[in-house]
């Protein structure tokens, strides 16, 4: 499996929480959507990690050139 | 020419035709020049090759007969009328058939500022009628190449060129000397209009400092009009100063009230543009860390979420499970006991008062044991 787009992974974590928020999962999937929602959780928060980065760098290296 | 005079009895005698013809020849050295004075009598008829009119002196009354050819008359647009002042352009010369002097005119003009003006208004009414006036466009933005006709020595070209420079270095300005007055200057003035845009200008300027009525003549002629009304790439006219309107101003996309006027409406000013290109860079990065923020922030709440419902979900079970339970221990007899009841039981159940006989050991359930008990 491919990992998914940041955009894609925002909207599958958020479909896990309102899932767990309705009731309507089963126990035995609730840890099971616990740690794929963690797993979305820490694959957006790394792109956005890298993205943040690379403005933050961007920033610096054009300041630096004026 | 030879004048042939024959011998009649020891005199020299001329023919009337030999003298008008010696006369005329005569006539015919003598330089083109203007003549002013008022018109009367004036004759045209459309079968005439020619027109007439006398050329009367307001003074004395002196009078010349002037005669020109209808085509060029006509071709004038005077509108001439008994009693109009002219200057006539023309060189003298005999109506040998009459023997008589006149004047032939090549040009005529209008005496006067008044009529100058007069005449003004009716081209600028007659091109106006044509729509000569209305053409608008804006100018580029970025102006690849910039025509500048000018005179070749005009302040009004330094004005425009520093002008430029100043705001935009960057600019290409190609620049097409032009006579700013007098009568070569409109068919000058047309023809470095057209150079300059088969020279690939992308804009042009036309521009002439300020001057008299006279001088500032040629950027109303028609031919200078109608150049700058058909130029195909947009033309900024910055004629005279700012009372003046020469037609060129009405006919032009824009009009500068002075030659710096037209240099800042031509090229953009650099020091906006830079100030443009950083604010926008700003709003850029503002806008980037910004949306960022908001992404990090949406992720944050979204795992609050994730770390609370799995909680939340079990406890909703648990209270349903005790629930139940609790239905469950409201059905069981121990319950009854709880409330003071007691079973009371002989090794078998006893239902009927009557199977229990004085001194039976019987076992007696509360809620929290069993005690023993004999029977009275």
């Amino acid at each position: 499996m491919t990992e998914p787009s940041f955009e894609g992974a925002q909207k599958e974590l958020e479909a896990i929480v309102e899932r767990l928020e309705r009731g309507d999962a089963g126990v035995d999937e609730l840890t099971k959507l616990w740690e794929r929602g963690e797993e979305l959780y820490r694959i957006c928060a790394a792109k956005l990690e890298a993205v943040h980065g690379r403005i933050e760098e961007l920033a610096r290296r054009d300041d630096a050139a004026d | 020419m030879k004048v042939e005079a024959t011998e009649v009895e020891g005199r020299k005698v001329y023919s009337v035709r030999a003298f008008n013809q010696g006369v005329a020849t005569w006539l015919a050295r003598l330089p083109t020049l203007w003549v002013e004075g008022e018109v009367t009598e004036l004759r045209r008829q459309q079968r005439w090759q020619s027109v007439f009119f006398t050329l009367k002196d307001p003074d004395d009354g002196a009078c010349l007969s002037v005669q020109m050819p209808r085509g060029q008359f006509d071709a004038l647009r005077l509108d001439l009328k008994d009693g109009e002042r002219v200057h006539v352009y023309g060189r003298p010369e005999l109506y040998e058939q009459r023997g008589e002097l006149r004047l032939k005119a090549l040009s005529i003009e209008r005496f006067g500022l008044g009529a100058h003006l007069a005449a003004l208004e009716r081209l600028k009414q007659k091109l106006a009628d044509e729509g000569l006036f209305q053409r608008k466009r804006p100018l580029p933005r970025f102006p690849q190449l910039i025509g500048l006709v000018t005179g070749n020595d005009a302040a009004a070209k330094r004005d425009v060129l520093t002008g430029i420079v100043q705001r935009f270095p960057p600019a290409n300005v190609v620049v097409a000397e032009t006579y700013v007055q007098g009568p070569r200057a409109p068919a000058s003035i047309a023809t470095a209009i057209g150079d300059l845009c088969r020279h690939g200008c992308d804009v042009i300027v036309l521009a002439r400092g300020g001057g008299s009525f006279e001088d500032l003549l040629p950027f109303s002629d028609e031919r200078v009009v109608r150049a700058v009304a058909t130029c195909p790439v947009p033309i900024v006219s910055a004629v005279g100063h700012e009372q003046d309107t020469p037609l060129c101003d009405l006919a032009a996309d824009v009009r500068a009230s002075t030659p710096t006027a037209a240099a800042r409406l031509v090229v953009p000013d650099i020091a906006e543009l830079r100030a443009g290109v950083e604010r926008a860079r700003a709003r850029l990065h503002r806008g980037a860390f910004t949306l960022a923020g908001r992404h990090r922030g949406r992720l944050d709440t979204a795992r609050e979420r994730l770390h609370r419902a799995p909680l939340l979900a079990l406890e909703r079970r648990r209270a349903r499970l005790d629930n139940a339970y609790a239905r469950l221990a409201t059905l069981s007899p121990l319950a009854t006991l709880e409330r003071g009841y007691a079973i009371v039981h002989r090794g078998d159940e006893i239902a009927r008062a009557e199977k229990v006989r004085s001194g039976d050991t019987i076992s007696v359930r509360v809620a929290d044991g069993t005690f023993g008990a004999t029977v009275d």
